[in-house]
């Protein structure tokens, strides 16, 4: 097991690897920005080091200063978290060159399926379903418009450096493809320096089904069941479950087959998700894979009980997982709410600012993961995750009663959050009828919309 | 007190839940503090070393205070010269020659002052005022953090 660990991230991430690793007597290094020197993650860790200032391309995305601060406080290891550097191949190599474990799968790895037409080529050799669409990347404008045509409309077109939601145009016709192509040629360009697209069918209000992967480094690969993450408003997921209320035993096995198959084909290491579209007639999709431990991981931690965050460490470190297949039971139901400081009445703006009163709920079956505090600041430089509330019982009812009881106790003052969001969600009957695609918070009102309970 | 009952009572400190111990014994008189993650950031101390702590750190100071904060530059002619990166301080350009600089040295824009190291890279840090050295807040080999006070300069 590693002697001492640098978390190379911030915020509730950053806690919960820091917790992971006290109960592994792993030490711990937090590296922080100038705006997070209060952070809790800075509190907890054993040791700390200011890696610059406030903005996150000066500091928790400057591979060179987090290597320096590896060096000095002399870890075995660097966890990357979700997000900032976490599925970044050179910073992986970085770690490498100089002597640290990254804790994640091999750069060789993240730059596949980092690359999305390359990540589905790989997958289409394992034999796992994909989206119809082009054979990689587009070569021209051309290529495209002939593909979709002949596929039907709509279609989307996809920048293949993307991913997470970003770098994607629906087109609805063969008019508009010319247009739209050039605008995401340039988008891509622009925004990850890399303008290659790639074609798919548009698959119309699919539900986003993910699969948890977990693999050693002696060869033991498992799958963790699934998540339900169809509600998300512009890509962004708001809240998720597990299990999926639309999935059954049959369907979860042939998705975490294939989903193993395709980590296996990769020779896959660490915590991993696949995810899914899948559609009306329950045909999955392979969409991406992500090459990290994702932000909602609790909610498989709490039906699966296993703690993905220690099982990433010990795997890293070389111990064989110490379970299979077999071993994982899905038990009751989870739901997690992100709980964001934003003013959800005004286009979810984000609302950084000082917490003036924070209470957080408790009780049976009720897990909150946040770096916040009381008169704690949210800095405005990050992303707005101020909590996230997992409720769990033996069955979805419960689970989602509890979240109406937990969210009606948790206080958070002095900025405006996600949690009256959360409550008009939850009581929605859609909602509650479990009847829902990634449409649907784009196309419902929650301000207006009479259905709710 | 002897230097063994020194060094057991560092370790006692170092494994106990307290942050700070001082014993008065007739003439003599040792408060020992630890250096917790939480002064790391602002202290110019090196960061909490791994143990064992040999006898001579900076965590066992008979008499003396706790590890400084980084002094303010209280007085407008006096300059910090902060670090820009994170690494591994050194005072001279290699390990047998002269210091590039001493306090109350002179030192004009441009004159380098010191060598922070990281990733096997050696960074020059340039003196940007002319003035002189009033104070070395870091020892040779320390590591050392972002923005952290390495010199404070009076200009002159």
């Amino acid at each position: 097991m590693f002697k001492k660990v640098l978390i190379a991230n911030r915020g509730e991430i950053a806690l919960r690897i820091i917790r992971a690793c006290q109960e592994l007597g792993v030490s711990t290094v937090a590296v922080h920005s100038e705006a997070d020197e209060d952070a809790l993650h800075v509190r907890f860790a054993d040791e700390a080091i200011c890696i610059g200032p406030a903005r996150g391309m000066d500091s928790y995305l400057k591979p060179d200063r987090i290597i320096a601060a590896a060096e000095i406080t002399g870890v075995d290891a660097i966890h990357p978290g979700y997000g900032f550097l976490a599925e970044n191949a050179d910073f992986a190599d970085m770690c490498a060159s100089h002597g640290f474990k990254f804790i994640g799968p091999s750069s060789e790895v993240i730059r596949t399926m980092g690359d999305k037409a390359k990540a589905k080529e790989t997958m289409i050799k394992a034999g796992v379903p994909v989206v119809p669409g082009s054979e990689g990347v587009l070569k021209n404008m051309e290529e495209g418009k002939a593909l979709a045509d002949k596929m039907g409309y709509p279609v989307i077109l996809k920048a293949v450096a993307g991913g997470g939601g970003r770098g994607m145009r629906i087109v609805n016709s063969s008019e508009e493809l010319e247009v739209n192509y050039q605008m995401a040629y340039a988008e891509a360009e622009g925004a990850f320096n890399n303008p290659d697209l790639y074609l798919e069918k548009f698959i119309k209000n699919p539900r986003h089904i993910e699969i948890q992967v977990m693999a050693d480094q002696h060869g033991q690969v498992v799958h963790l069941g699934e998540r339900e993450c169809s509600i998300q408003r512009r890509h962004q997921k708001l809240l998720e479950e597990a299990p999926s209320a639309v999935v059954d035993e049959a369907l979860r096995r042939a998705m975490g087959e294939v989903a193993v198959a395709g980590a296996r084909r990769v020779n896959y290491e660490g915590a991993g998700t696949i995810e899914f579209l899948l559609d009306a007639d329950k045909n999955f999709y392979f969409m991406e894979m992500n090459t990290r431990i994702q932000v909602e991981h609790p909610v498989t931690e709490e039906v699966c009980g296993r703690d993905l965050l220690k099982d990433q460490i010990r795997v890293a470190a070389g111990e064989p997982l110490g379970y299979g297949q077999e071993d994982i039971v899905m038990r009751g139901h989870a739901i997690e709410c992100r709980i964001n400081a934003e003013d959800w009445e005004r286009n979810f703006m984000p609302n950084p600012g000082e917490i003036t009163s924070f209470h957080m709920p408790g009780g049976p079956g009720v897990r909150v993961d946040s770096h916040a505090y009381q008169r704690y600041v949210i800095p405005p430089y990050y992303d707005s995750l101020v909590a996230k509330l997992i409720c769990y019982g033996a069955d979805r009812k419960e689970a989602l009663s509890r979240m109406n009881r937990a969210l009606n106790e948790f206080v958070i003052e002095g900025v405006k959050t996600t949690i009256p969001f959360h409550e008009k969600l939850i009581n929605h009957r859609k909602f509650i009828e479990a009847d829902f695609d990634t449409g649907f918070l784009d196309r419902t009102n929650l301000l207006e919309d009479g259905e709710a309970e | 007190m002897d230097l063994k009952e020194i060094k057991q009572l560092i370790k006692m400190v170092e494994q106990a839940n307290i942050n700070e111990i001082e014993i008065e014994e007739e003439d003599k008189k040792i408060r020992i503090t630890k250096v917790s993650a939480q002064n790391v950031s602002v202290s110019a101390q090196p960061m909490a070393m791994p143990a064992p702590m040999p006898a001579a750190a900076p965590v066992a100071a008979p008499g003396e205070a706790a590890p400084a904060a980084a002094p303010e530059a209280k007085n407008e002619n006096l300059v910090e010269v902060r670090s820009p990166m994170v690494g591994t301080f050194y005072r001279s350009p290699s390990p047998d020659a002269d210091p590039y600089t001493e306090v109350g040295k002179t030192v004009a824009p441009g004159d380098v002052l010191c060598i922070v190291e990281a990733m096997k890279l050696m960074n020059e840090i340039e003196c940007e005022v002319s003035g002189k050295v009033v104070e070395i807040l870091v020892e040779n080999a320390q590591p050392v953090e972002f923005n952290q006070v390495l010199f404070i300069i009076e200009k002159a």
